[in-house]
């Protein structure tokens, strides 16, 4: 049933969840939620397969242990993400009408099943209840005509806030980040903080190209790419298509985004270009790269294969521009596929997995790199006691003014999709950067591209 | 090459002996030198693989050294892992029994049909042989939608007799057209000679034809092997279990965390895959060339 | 094998003895009953898994996104009208001719060379170019893809080792066209080495024989013995191989999943960009089914030669 995976490193601490409360709390918090009968049977799960070495094996134990309580067998499979295996995997069980009774979703996923997904709202105002607002970026991806169709996972929900080293930043920049950022959100200095703006990043990443620690940024067409330039491009108020449909990209505020861009591509290694979501990884931990913007993966991984690059790490917001600081946020979903026989059940397990404790275990299981869509949970243990160093992905959880954003919104989710998957951000700018393009034929194009996004 | 030499006046005779063999001599070091340069090409990733299953994880991450030898000493530990801590075993006995079982019915359906398409003829059979080359314009990556559903009908969802169900489609067409080359090519006179003994169709084809046959079977058993071995696109869309899983999609899915290639594991999961098909190919080869040879010619 | 065709067919075999015995007419009618009943398995497979499948996506081809009602072509017209479908239909083109070009020839040269060397040493060599055919390609790909990673390229570490500078294989995006094709070739390549080494064997060793008396040159005997003989055989497998080429996925999808720029795309990932990522199954079917036409028409062509030239011979 679970992939046993040969890289079970080291665990981050543990005190944290042995500390917390047992997991029979949750049910008595869930009081209101009227959890009625359901013929006992089985459930089968197809959930994201996790990066973060054993990070699985921490949901394998609490899908177990919630199956051994209510007689129900739980079926799970981890399906990857690699060559959009789930995504296939998805469509095809809606074509068909048949599969797994709960499904993950990534980023847009759920917007283009939502016709065939349960409604959940059950699930989530109880979970609201106890745990406060949800994201709102998890709200537009998962809302459609104002019933939720997915329950915001866990397990694999991220943000892409910069992870950088420190000791080249100071020694080639002369930024302190740690200074800047501890691992303590009281000790923020909003006059200190407010430095951190793109300009400065551009400035930083110009001293650290010099330097030979050039930052890597991607610029293909996966998720990693498209999320650090929706977050530049919010940053600067860049509206590509809005809620109504209108065209928006022919602006001056996509000319000054394009602007910076370019300027960060012009010190970036030229293979950015065709990076996939694990090349900025690579260039973390090979030591060449003096900064990132991913979740703790890179780190984590270097931690077990180049130690020393690990110990200069730290997680900390991303800079900020004219209209605010914005973090590229991809959250995931369970989905209940309409054709399931056993929705009680899977409604109920899913909230089991959803409260706080539950959650505690995977973030901890994931040396953090899981973010519930709560930003009450930002508290948990895990991110101020992962190391090395002490504090290291702190500034994971969007803290202080930082926003989330989504590329592709505010459009219509139909058509937020396609601009997502379809990558036009970052080909705008490798027209305009790698291919010597003039700008405004780059925004033509752009605007003949969302024209097609728009298609009834 | 020496029969006309003979014939030539003795002087000259010698001259075009001696430059003939000079010729050839030099033709075959050109062929030499370019064989290697194509062998090099050739086996340049093969080789890449060998030399990175049998690193260490960090001689890998660190990629500090020649990335072409093992610097840092030859491990077994990808390997040691691949086979003890993940489900590679399993991959590898599903894509067996897939394998065995499509290339059975592969082998039955279409030497059945390259018979009756090549000697017996019927209201539309020439339109029909020709049909079934056109299939492959039809891509799987085009039909594993509508094959969902189908898949679901009989069951077979996730499970992966579902492969055995569909992979004939990508093996079936090619057998075929390569058995009916072979069967054409056997002289007609043989099986009027069998008519007039007073055997049945089935009996001329099963104590006639398929013996002289032996080799374009072969070949196409070889082929149909080969393609149900490595294919992709179906198990891609069909098989999500681990323990249902095969080699190809097992390989590339359980060894990758988009942020973690495992490149040892990989290749060595990868070098251990290819090696049946690599064992069947040096025991069989002569008769998939000779097998091919009959059915190339005459299709 | 041989045991399950018998008793999968009884009755027939009693019917066909009896109707040997009969008249010329009835007998030839049973004859190719029995020759359909033999083909039927055949049929049924086509029928089921890949007629049907092909026009269901025909009709899906046909539905709007949410797939809620038909739009007829709407979907296909849509395509022609955008840019970036037309610069996927060229990149399919350039990635198939050139990649389908370079494995003929490959394919051609070696078998050649390989049936030049004395007996003994053919099936060495034969082995060792068959290997890159025989390695599943998801898994050949994946190496490839190593060998050309941007940060750790193998490849460059020998080229900047040699003073020039590192080649961006997949970073830029005529290098990754380039890469691309690259792959195809050595994977392709031995299959046509195998087929024209089969087809080489099969030349009467006499016709040689008879040009060398009439005092005919290498390229000579190549020109009017080897090609002429082997031209069918040239014809089946560049068609079939243009056809897969034309339909590669594993390749463009592992190596750069379309980029940079969409520059690499060809029709399935594409499709699959459109259908699975994009969550339009529709548009992305349509885009599948553009390749239809187009390899349609080149097969009736080259296969409408294969015939003719069969009849010819005999």
């Amino acid at each position: 049933m679970t992939m046993s995976h040969p890289l079970n490193a080291a665990r981050p601490t543990r005190r944290s969840i042995l500390k917390s409360a047992a997991l029979g709390s949750a049910a008595a918090l869930a009081a209101p939620y009227v959890k009625s009968t359901y013929a006992a049977g089985s459930l089968s799960i197809g959930v994201w397969d996790h990066w973060v070495p054993g990070a699985n094996n921490a949901l394998t134990k609490l899908c177990n242990e919630w199956g051994a309580k209510n007689n129900c067998e739980v079926k799970i499979d981890y399906i990857t993400s690699q060559g959009e295996k789930d995504k296939l995997t998805a469509a095809a069980e809606a074509q068909a009408g048949t599969g797994h009774d709960i499904m993950s979703h990534r980023d847009w996923n759920i917007r283009i099943h939502q016709s065939n997904l349960e409604p959940v709202d059950d699930v989530i105002s109880q979970l609201i209840k106890q745990y406060g607002p949800i994201s709102p970026v998890a709200e537009y991806l998962a809302k459609f005509k104002g019933s939720w169709r997915g329950v915001p996972t866990t397990v694999g929900s991220q943000v892409k806030p910069c992870c950088s080293r420190f000791d080249l930043y100071q020694q080639h920049a002369g930024i302190d980040l740690r200074a800047m950022f501890p691992a303590d959100e009281s000790k923020w200095d909003k006059a200190n903080t407010d430095k951190w703006t793109w300009d400065a990043y551009v400035e930083s990443a110009q001293k650290l190209f010099k330097a030979g620690f050039p930052v890597g940024l991607p610029m293909g067409q996966t998720s990693d790419a498209v999320d650090w330039v929706g977050a530049l491009f919010n940053a600067y108020g860049v509206v590509m298509v809005d809620a109504k449909d209108n065209i928006k990209i022919n602006s001056d505020e996509t000319r000054q985004a394009m602007e910076v861009a370019r300027k960060i591509m012009e010190v970036s290694p030229p293979e950015v270009y065709a990076w996939d979501d694990a090349g900025n990884n690579r260039w973390l931990i090979s030591g060449k790269g003096s900064g990132i913007m991913n979740p703790p993966s890179a780190w984590a991984v270097a931690k077990r294969d180049n130690p020393t690059v690990a110990q200069n790490c730290w997680t900390h917001p991303t800079p900020k521009g004219p209209k605010g600081r914005f973090v590229g946020q991809l959250p995931q979903f369970y989905g209940i596929w309409q054709f399931s026989k056993n929705k009680q059940a899977a409604k109920d397990l899913l909230l089991y997995i959803s409260q706080k404790d539950a959650v505690a275990q995977l973030v901890a299981a994931s040396y953090g790199y899981d973010l519930p869509s709560f930003k009450s949970m930002y508290d948990l243990d895990t991110w101020k006691t992962v190391e090395p160093p002490i504090g290291t992905v702190y500034g994971y959880p969007p803290r202080g003014d930082e926003q989330t954003s989504m590329a592709g919104a505010p459009a219509r989710a139909e058509v937020g999709a396609q601009i997502y998957n379809q990558a036009i951000n970052t080909v705008m700018i490798s027209k305009f950067t790698q291919g010597h393009e003039k700008l405004d034929d780059v925004i033509k194009w752009a605007e003949n591209e969302l024209e097609g996004t728009l298609r009834a | 090459m020496t029969s006309a030499a003979l014939s030539a006046p003795a002087k000259r005779r010698l001259g075009a002996r001696s430059s003939l063999r000079r010729n050839r001599r030099w033709a075959l070091i050109t062929s030499y030198v370019f064989l290697v340069i194509f062998a090099i090409f050739f086996l340049i990733p093969p080789y890449y693989m060998i030399v990175t299953a049998f690193k260490s994880d960090a001689e890998v991450a660190h990629m500090a050294t020649n990335p072409w030898i093992i610097a840092d000493g030859i491990t077994l530990d990808q390997f040691r892992i691949l086979l003890t801590q993940t489900d590679f075993l399993t991959f590898f006995k599903n894509t067996v029994i897939v394998t065995l079982c499509v290339v059975a019915i592969t082998m039955v359906v279409s030497v059945l049909a390259a018979f009756s398409l090549g000697r017996m003829k019927f209201w539309g059979s020439s339109v029909l042989a020709t049909g079934i080359f056109l299939t492959y314009l039809v891509p799987d990556t085009l039909l594993f939608i509508p094959l969902f559903q189908i898949v679901k009908a009989v069951g077979l969802l996730n499970s992966y007799w579902g492969m055995v169900l569909v992979y004939p489609t990508l093996t079936v067409p090619f057998c075929t057209w390569i058995m009916i080359g072979y069967f054409q090519s056997i002289p007609k006179e043989l099986d009027e000679a069998a008519l007039i003994d007073g055997a049945s169709h089935m009996q001329m084809l099963t104590k006639i034809f398929i013996p002289v046959a032996l080799p374009g079977i072969i070949a196409a058993m070889i082929f149909a092997f080969t393609v149900s071995w490595a294919a992709f696109v179906y198990p891609m869309a069909f098989l999500y279990s681990a323990d249902q899983q095969v080699l190809t999609v097992g390989t590339v899915t359980s060894l990758i965390r988009a942020d973690v290639y495992k490149w040892g594991m990989l290749m060595a999961g990868a070098l251990l895959a290819a090696a049946p098909p690599l064992v069947i190919y040096a025991f069989l080869m002569d008769y998939y060339i000779a097998g091919l040879t009959a059915g190339a010619t005459k299709g | 094998m041989a045991d399950a065709v018998q008793t999968w067919l009884p009755g027939l075999q009693i019917s066909a003895r009896r109707s040997a015995s009969r008249g010329l007419k009835q007998f030839l009618r049973h004859r190719s009953t029995i020759a359909f009943l033999m083909c039927l398995p055949l049929m049924i497979i086509i029928a089921a898994l890949v007629i049907y499948p092909a026009f269901y996506s025909i009709y899906l081809s046909m539905l709007n996104k949410a797939q809620t009602r038909l739009v007829g072509l709407g979907n296909f017209t849509f395509l022609l009208s955008r840019d970036v479908f037309w610069m996927v239909v060229q990149q399919t083109a350039i990635f198939a001719l050139t990649a389908v070009f370079f494995k003929a020839l490959i394919g051609l040269v070696t078998a050649h060379l390989i049936n030049n060397l004395p007996a003994r040493g053919q099936r060495k060599w034969r082995g060792m170019l068959l290997v890159p055919w025989v390695i599943p390609l998801a898994l050949s790909s994946l190496a490839w893809w190593w060998l050309f990673d941007p940060t750790h390229s193998a490849f460059n570490w020998i080229i900047t080792g040699l003073g020039f500078h590192e080649i961006p294989w997949l970073s830029d995006p005529y290098w990754a066209r380039f890469s691309v094709i690259l792959v195809n070739v050595w994977y392709g390549a031995p299959f046509f080495l195998i087929m024209y080494l089969a087809a080489l064997k099969s030349v009467p060793e006499q016709l040689y024989e008879a040009a060398a008396i009439d005092g005919a040159n290498a390229w000579q005997k190549f020109r009017h013995i080897t090609l002429p003989m082997m031209r069918n055989i040239i014809a089946i497998t560049v068609l079939f191989s243009l056809i897969v080429t034309f339909a590669n996925f594993d390749i463009v999808q592992i190596m750069t999943a379309g980029g940079p720029r969409n520059m690499t795309h060809v029709f399935a990932t594409y499709a699959f960009m459109l259908g699975i990522r994009s969550g339009d199954l529709p548009l992305g079917a349509a885009t599948s089914l553009f390749m239809f036409p187009i390899l349609g028409i080149a097969a009736i062509f080259i296969l409408r030669g294969v015939r003719k030239r069969g009849r010819e011979i005999g």
